[in-house]
């Protein structure tokens, strides 16, 4: 392994965020805290995004690795020890200077820390613990922190730190142990749930005793998160969604990210993936996540044993509602809130307004367009005072034959975004809504 | 004949507006708010007043609104007479006709026409708001100063300000609308203020501290390495960062866009 002492802090800071780029979370979130007199900083429950990068994700949070440096050999990644690969590390100092002085110029809401494994767990997590009491303590940074817990480090290390942060993640990586197994054969699915569990179960304690006392401090109260790659092993979407509901279930997790699986190192036991990552797939993962978490929906509803995975052409929503049509149309002005969110087209923003807007009068088609919803679903599943928008037959070959082709254009986007397209006279049904926005053929 | 006041493009001209036009008694059908500088083109048969700006009529205004209607409403006309829509003045004093019978559950009864537009409004108001939140750019001046430029479409500075006054209170900072010409000035550890008489070579006068700020490229160097070449997308940038933003930005220095 090259260790590099001599470098830049420039060299260091593109090094250690490129490794550190394929962790996904970097939102700024869940946690709304008024600045203080003295210190720099505050948080807002929205988060906010302070740049975008090339590839249209947003950049919040200063996102970079305390050292790349890794005694792990995980086949996915690019710090796997066996890697050739300069190798460098940064002083808790030259981290605080980067945020405070990047924070003052507004470029970045907060600070993302993961590391590789240098030496141990303990050690690593130690460090990581020094530079955040550092930040906070005489840096008087009160703004954003989201930390990795190291898997396998001691759980009052783990404590501690929680105390200084506001997010803490630890990565699932792999939804199966078998996966797991195969492919970091460092790390163990034990590892990695106790100190989730654990984090758990500080934020719950940690709750009673704010309830008690107002001025204890907070562990973690923008709560934790995981991420899982996608594609990288043989999973169906099936089983990841089964993870992901069991770990908002038992773990309290307030998000769970899914990242496409990118080859960065060549390895007989991954797969080759010529069409690029399964952005595709992944896009279907996160659309379900969120029917999840705010829809009331279960994964078992989406998908079973039998249809494991997502639907190609049809957003997951669509594809449910097409297999549920006994239960539609629903009438806009007397549903209740659940079923209303069940539609395809609304979402809850434009339930809740209906909500409100219809105890003062009865709403029709016009008015549900004001109110945010996107008709062109909608229109096959909902009344207004008991109409319909256009005669539609209920019947499930004829609305997904419409729908179908209203997203396959997006289908395209987001699965060949690379490539350029063959301009086709035939069989292109998007063609003419293409050529009315603008006379231009993308 | 109709009457068309001509109200400063101010929250109190507009406010002044509503009060003059309602207290004509004309009839609502017969009166039309339109701002001073509006660019747009005369009516035939109608006769135009112009409203000087009274604060008193519009603090008259104001608490009706607070008091008859709502706090929250009171909130949707403050934050659309800030929108840069022409025909705001118009637009508020048909929700005020609108809004002052119904009384408090006027803000959400979007199926109306009138509330509706206040409610555009509004949201691209909060939703220019929140963007900048994150895309305002401090630059680090001499004598410890740090100088934010922004060029938005609505007048949201001062929405802006108390959010950068919370999070820096111990920054001296100037936060600078380029397209109206006003400032938002805070001392460190003091309150923030408005204003807009500046002097017209003041941009002049202050002097980064150094040609090449070392942490402005760090974090150029940053965007760069942080992105996954594999997942590049402009659309997808392009539609979370319009390009309009880009200006103001030092990432942006080199050209409006990353490939």
């Amino acid at each position: 392994m090259l260790i590099q002492e001599s470098l830049s802090v420039q060299e260091k800071l593109e090094i250690l965020s490129d490794a550190a780029k394929y962790d996904v979370a970097c939102t700024s979130s869940g946690v709304d805290r008024k600045g203080k007199a003295g210190t720099i900083g505050n948080a807002s429950k929205a988060g906010i995004c302070h740049s975008f990068s090339a590839d249209g994700r947003c950049i919040s949070l200063l996102k970079i690795l305390f050292t790349n440096q890794c005694i792990y050999d995980c086949k996915y990644c690019i710090n796997r020890s066996s890697n050739d690969v300069v190798r460098t590390a940064f002083t808790p100092e030259e981290v605080c200077q980067l945020t405070i002085q990047f924070y003052r110029r507004n470029y970045i809401e907060g600070l993302f820390l993961s590391s590789g494994v240098l030496t141990s767990a303990d050690y690593t997590m130690d460090l990581i613990y020094q530079t955040l009491k550092k930040l906070r303590q005489e840096y008087h940074f009160h703004g954003y922190i989201h930390v990795k817990a190291i898997p396998g480090a001691d759980p009052l290390l783990i404590e501690k730190t929680g105390f200084l942060a506001d997010r803490m993640s630890i990565n699932l990586e792999l939804p199966t142990a078998e996966g797991l197994k195969k492919l970091a054969p460092g790390k163990n699915r034990d590892k990695i749930l106790k100190p989730m569990k654990q984090i758990q179960n500080g934020i719950v304690t940690n709750r009673f005793e704010l309830m008690e006392y107002k001025k204890a401090p907070a562990f973690v109260p923008a709560g934790q998160s995981t991420q899982m790659i996608v594609g990288a092993t043989p999973e169906n979407d099936y089983q990841m969604m089964m993870v992901a509901e069991a770990l908002y279930k038992n773990y309290d997790l307030k998000r769970v990210f899914y990242s496409a699986f990118v080859p960065v190192n060549q390895d007989s036991s991954l797969p080759a993936l010529p069409g690029g990552p399964p952005l595709l797939r992944e896009h279907r993962l996160y659309q379900a996540d969120w029917l999840m978490r705010f829809y009331g929906f279960q994964a078992e509803e989406l998908l079973s044993e039998d249809r494991p995975n997502f639907n190609v052409l049809l957003d997951p929503k669509c594809d449910w509602a097409l297999r549920h049509l006994e239960q539609f149309p629903v009438e806009v002005n007397r549903a209740d809130y659940f079923t209303l969110l069940r539609v395809p087209g609304m979402g809850v923003k434009s339930v809740k307004r209906i909500i409100t807007a219809r105890r003062s009068g009865i709403l029709d088609f016009e008015a549900l367009k004001k109110m945010g919803v996107v008709l062109k679903r909608a229109h096959y599943f909902i009344t207004c005072s008991g109409r319909m928008m256009y005669p539609v037959k209920i019947e499930e070959d004829y609305i997904s034959r419409h729908l179908v082709g209203e997203e396959r254009r997006s289908v395209w986007d987001i699965s060949s975004s690379n490539t350029y397209r063959q301009l086709s006279l035939f069989d292109d049904t998007s063609l003419s809504t293409q050529v009315n926005s603008g006379g231009i053929v993308v | 004949m109709k009457t068309i006041y001509l109200c400063d493009s101010s929250i109190e001209g507009v406010l002044s507006g509503v009060y003059t036009a309602w207290a004509s008694r004309k009839g609502h059908d017969n009166v039309k708010l339109r701002l001073k500088d509006d660019g747009a083109t005369m009516e035939l048969f109608s006769q135009y007043e112009e409203v000087p700006v009274d604060s008193l009529k519009a603090d008259k205004v104001i608490t009706a609104i607070r008091n008859k209607i709502s706090e929250e409403a009171y909130e949707v006309v403050y934050k659309a007479a800030l929108s840069n829509d022409m025909e705001r003045a118009d637009k508020i004093y048909r929700f005020l006709i609108y809004g002052f019978p119904v009384g408090a559950g006027v803000v959400s009864m979007l199926q109306n026409q009138a509330v509706y537009d206040m409610f555009q409004m509004c949201r691209f108001v909060d939703n220019e708001t929140h963007l900048l939140t994150g895309f305002v750019r401090f630059t680090e001046m001499e004598g410890d100063l740090l100088v934010g430029r922004i060029g938005p479409k609505n007048d949201v500075i001062v929405l802006l300000a108390p959010h950068f006054a919370d999070r820096l209170s111990g920054e001296n900072w100037v936060l600078y609308d380029v397209n109206r010409k006003k400032a938002v000035l805070h001392p460190a550890y003091r309150h923030w203020y408005l204003t807009d008489f500046l002097p017209s070579d003041w941009e002049d006068k202050i002097v980064k501290t150094s040609v090449e700020d070392e942490y402005e490229d760090l974090f150029k160097r940053f965007r760069k390495s942080i992105s996954i070449k594999e997942r590049t997308n402009p659309i997808c940038q392009l539609n979370h960062m319009p390009l309009r933003y880009r200006p103001y930005m030092p990432e942006f220095s080199q050209g409006l866009r990353d490939i």
